[in-house]
C-alpha cells in the first residue's frame, strides 16, 4: 500500500476532523462560519471519502459519502488529494458551483486557521488559547490517524493484528482534551471524551508534555518513569498503540 | 502503616534520563512499573532476601534481580568461592581449571546433559541453541511460543518493533503454548525445513496468567521432534534449578536435546549455560561463537558453589514450599478483605493476579501500595521466591498486604 494512499486517510479523516473543534472552540473560525448550512464532500479516485458539514455554527466531519452534499470536490489520485493538503494543488469541484466562492474565501481561510494552530514553529508566541488548541488537534490527529496506518502501513498492520482487544483512553491534564481508542480484531475506531472503565489508560500530565510525547520528541519509556506520562492498565495495548503512534510521525507533513 | 518516598531515586532518575537512553532500560526499565511513583529506581545495597534503595528503603524483594538471585543477596558460600578464584584469576589469556570442574557438574547434575558451554546472558545460550540446531540439521526454519520469552537478539523480538526488520523473523514459526496441533501443522507444512522448536518448560509470559503444560503436551511434542529429527530446545534461563536440579524438563517428564540455563545458575554473577545431548555435540564444536568474557572465571566459581548449594539444601523443594507458604497466605488475606487473588505459575516464581478487575489497574495499585510498604512487588512479571526468605519476612510481607489491601478497598469500595 502506498503511502500517498496513507497520507491520503490520515489527511480526510484526522487532519480534517479537526475542523469540528476549531469551529467549537475558536472565535475567529466560528465567525467565518456563521449559520452557513453547507456539506462538502471530498472524493478521491481509488481512495479515501469524507465530508464536512457546517449547520447551525457547527461543525461535523464523517467518514464515507456523504448522503446529500452541496459541494462535492473530486482529487484524481490520493496524490492530488495531499498535495491539496500540502496546498500544492486545487481540487476539482463536481457540485456545487455556486458555492465555490465560499470554498475559495471562507472554507480557505478555516483551513489556514486551522493550519495556523497545526504549526507552532510558526507562531512567535504561543498563548494559552493556542497551547489548548494545539495540544487537541495533535491529540486528534494521532488518534484519528491510528486506524489508517492500522489498515495499511505494514509495520502497524503487522502490530494491529497482534493487538488485544480493548479500549485505551488518552488523556491530558488538567482538562483534557481526551480521545478514546477501540480496538476490536485489529481494527481500531477512534473517538473523542472518554470512555466509562477503559482497559488501559495514558494520561499525559499537560500540554507541553502531551505535544512532545505525540510528536515523538520524548521518549516513552523516560516520559512514563518520569510520571510526564502515566499509564495504567492492559500495558500490551499501550504497548502495540505506542508502536503504531512511532508510525504516524511518517505520514504527518 | 508508613509509606515510602523515593525523592533521591527519582532525582537520579532525572540526571539518568539526560545522560542513558530511557534512564534505566531493558527488564529494568520502571516503565511497567505502576504507578512508577510508588517503585524505587536505585539500589544502594542488598543481603539475604532484601534490598535497600538510595533514598534507604528497605524491602523485603520478590524479584530476586529478575531471577538471578536464588539463593539471597551476598550469599557467603558463594561469594567466599568467588573471591577464592578472584584471588587466583578471572578474566584471562587461557580458562581456569574451574571452567572443567563446572562443566563437570553440570553434566553430573543434568540428565539430559553430556557436554556445557558457557557464556554470559541467556540470549547468548538460547541463540547458540538455535546455530547449533541449524548446524545439526541444515535446515533453516525454527518454531517458537507466542508469548515466550528468549531474549532481545532480532529473532527473539516482534518484528514490528524499532530496529528489527521483517526478514528478521524470516524464518521464525509462532505457534502458541499447549497447543501440539499447531506445531504439528507447521511440521506438516514445513517438510524437512524445521531445524528446532525453542520454548520454555512452562508458559511464563509477562501481564498474563503463566500455565504449565498440558497432560501428555511435552510428551507430544518429543515424540514428533525425534520422528521429524527436529532439534528440542529447552529455554530453562527463568525456570532453570527452580523447579529441578536436573532440568526442568525432568520435573515435566520429557528429554530435550538442549537446554538453556543462565539467571539461577549463578547467584548473581554473569553466567550463562548451554547444555546438550552427545548427539548434538559435533554440530556444537562446530559452530564459532564466543565473547571477550565468556571464559572468565569468578562467575564460574560462583556458579559452582552455586549449583552445589542449590543441590545440597534441595532449594527447589525450600522454593516451592516458601511459595506455596507466602500465596497461600496472601490469597487468604485478599479474601478477608473481598478480593480475589489468583496465583499461577510454578510455586518458586508464581505469578499474581487480582481477578476483580480484569483491566489490572486495581491490581497494579495493590503491588504498587505494597511496594511503598515495604514488600517489593510487580505487577507484570512472574515473582522470583528466593531461598533466604525467611517466615518473619513472609510475616512481614501478610501485614503489608493487609494494609495494601485495606488502601484499595477504600479507595474502591465496589471492587471487592
Amino acid at each position: 500500500m502506498s503511502a500517498q494512499k496513507i497520507k491520503a486517510g490520515i489527511n480526510l479523516h484526522a487532519i480534517l476532523k479537526n475542523l469540528e473543534d476549531l469551529v467549537a472552540f475558536d472565535d475567529d473560525a466560528r465567525k467565518l462560519i456563521g449559520n452557513r448550512k453547507m456539506c462538502i464532500r471530498f472524493s478521491v479516485k481509488n481512495g479515501p471519502e469524507a465530508w464536512v458539514k457546517f449547520e447551525k455554527g457547527k461543525c461535523t466531519v464523517g467518514r464515507g459519502k456523504a448522503p446529500k452534499p452541496n459541494v462535492i470536490l473530486w482529487f484524481s489520485s490520493c496524490e492530488h488529494l495531499n498535495k491539496m493538503f500540502d496546498g500544492k494543488a486545487n481540487p476539482i469541484p463536481l457540485k456545487g458551483f455556486t458555492k465555490l466562492s465560499f470554498l475559495q474565501k471562507e472554507f480557505t481561510q478555516l483551513t489556514k486557521r486551522l493550519e495556523y494552530f497545526l504549526r507552532p514553529e510558526n507562531v512567535e508566541k504561543l498563548d494559552e488559547h493556542y497551547i489548548k488548541m494545539n495540544t487537541n488537534f495533535t491529540l486528534t490527529i494521532a488518534a484519528y490517524a491510528l486506524p489508517e496506518i492500522a489498515l495499511f502501513d505494514e509495520r502497524a498492520k503487522f502490530t494491529a493484528s497482534h493487538l488485544p482487544d480493548g479500549t485505551l483512553q488518552m488523556e491530558v491534564l488538567p482538562e483534557g482534551p481526551d480521545v478514546y481508542l477501540e480496538i476490536k480484531a485489529g481494527k481500531i475506531t477512534a473517538g473523542k471524551g472518554k470512555i466509562a472503565h477503559p482497559d488501559a489508560m495514558m494520561i499525559m500530565k499537560d500540554a507541553h508534555v502531551a505535544n512532545d510525547f505525540l510528536n515523538g520528541k520524548t521518549d516513552s519509556f523516560t516520559a512514563i518513569a518520569l510520571g510526564d506520562v502515566m499509564i495504567k492498565g492492559q500495558i500490551p495495548i499501550l504497548d502495540g498503540i505506542n508502536l503504531m503512534l512511532d508510525r504516524v510521525i511518517n505520514y504527518v507533513s | 502503616m508508613k509509606t515510602y518516598s523515593y525523592n533521591k531515586s527519582h532525582e537520579l532518575f532525572k540526571k539518568a534520563a539526560k545522560i542513558i537512553p530511557c534512564g534505566i532500560y531493558g527488564h529494568f526499565s520502571p516503565a511497567p512499573l505502576i504507578p512508577v511513583s510508588d517503585y524505587p529506581f536505585y539500589i544502594s545495597k542488598a543481603k539475604d532476601a532484601h534490598f535497600w534503595d538510595v533514598d534507604g528503603n528497605e524491602f523485603i524483594d520478590y524479584m530476586c534481580a529478575y531471577g538471578p538471585v536464588i539463593l539471597g543477596y551476598n550469599n557467603p558460600v558463594v561469594e567466599s568461592a568467588a573471591e577464592m578464584q578472584r584471588q587466583q584469576a578471572n578474566c584471562a589469556t587461557a580458562p581456569g581449571e574451574i571452567m572443567v570442574e563446572l562443566a563437570d557438574e553440570l553434566v553430573k547434575t543434568v540428565t539430559i546433559a553430556d557436554w556445557a558451554f558457557f557464556a554470559k546472558n541467556g540470549n547468548d545460550a538460547t541463540t547458540f541453541s538455535l546455530m547449533i540446531a541449524r548446524a545439526k540439521t541444515g535446515r533453516k526454519k525454527i518454531i517458537r511460543l507466542k508469548g515466550g520469552y528468549h531474549g532481545v537478539a532480532p529473532w527473539t523480538q516482534s518484528p514490528d518493533h524499532p530496529g528489527i526488520i521483517f526478514e528478521d523473523a524470516e524464518n521464525m514459526l509462532i505457534g502458541e503454548w499447549n497447543n501440539y496441533e499447531v506445531l504439528e501443522d507447521f511440521v506438516t507444512k514445513n517438510p524437512g525445513e524445521i531445524a528446532g522448536i525453542i520454548a520454555t518448560p512452562y508458559h511464563h509470559p509477562t501481564f498474563e496468567d503463566n500455565v504449565l503444560p498440558a497432560e501428555g503436551y511435552w510428551k507430544k511434542v518429543e515424540q514428533l521432534c525425534k520422528q521429524e529429527g527436529i532439534v528440542l530446545i529447552i529455554d530453562d534461563v527463568r525456570t532453570g534449578f527452580r523447579l529441578d536440579v536436573r532440568g526442568s524438563n525432568e520435573y515435566f517428564g520429557f528429554k530435550p536435546d538442549l537446554i538453556a540455563f543462565c539467571k539461577a545458575i549463578g547467584n548473581g554473577y554473569p553466567i550463562s549455560a548451554l547444555v546438550g545431548t552427545k548427539e548434538m555435540k559435533e554440530a556444537a564444536s562446530k559452530v564459532f561463537y564466543t565473547g571477550s568474557y565468556w571464559l572468565s572465571a569468578v562467575p564460574m566459581a560462583a556458579s559452582l558453589a552455586t549449583i552445589l548449594e542449590i543441590k545440597e539444601n534441595n532449594v527447589p523443594e525450600m522454593l516451592a514450599e516458601k511459595g506455596k507458604k507466602l500465596t497461600g497466605g496472601l490469597q487468604k488475606i485478599a479474601k478477608r478483605h473481598g478480593f480475589n487473588l489468583k496465583v499461577t505459575g510454578h510455586p518458586a516464581m508464581p505469578y499474581l493476579r487480582l481477578t476483580d478487575d480484569p483491566s489490572l489497574m486495581l491490581h497494579q495499585e495493590w503491588c504498587g501500595e505494597c511496594t511503598k510498604r515495604g514488600a517489593y512487588f510487580t505487577s507484570h512479571h512472574n515473582w522470583f521466591i528466593s531461598a533466604a526468605l525467611t517466615d518473619t519476612d513472609i510475616q512481614k510481607t501478610f501485614e503489608i498486604a493487609d494494609d495494601a489491601f485495606k488502601t484499595i478497598k477504600k479507595n474502591h469500595p465496589h471492587k471487592s
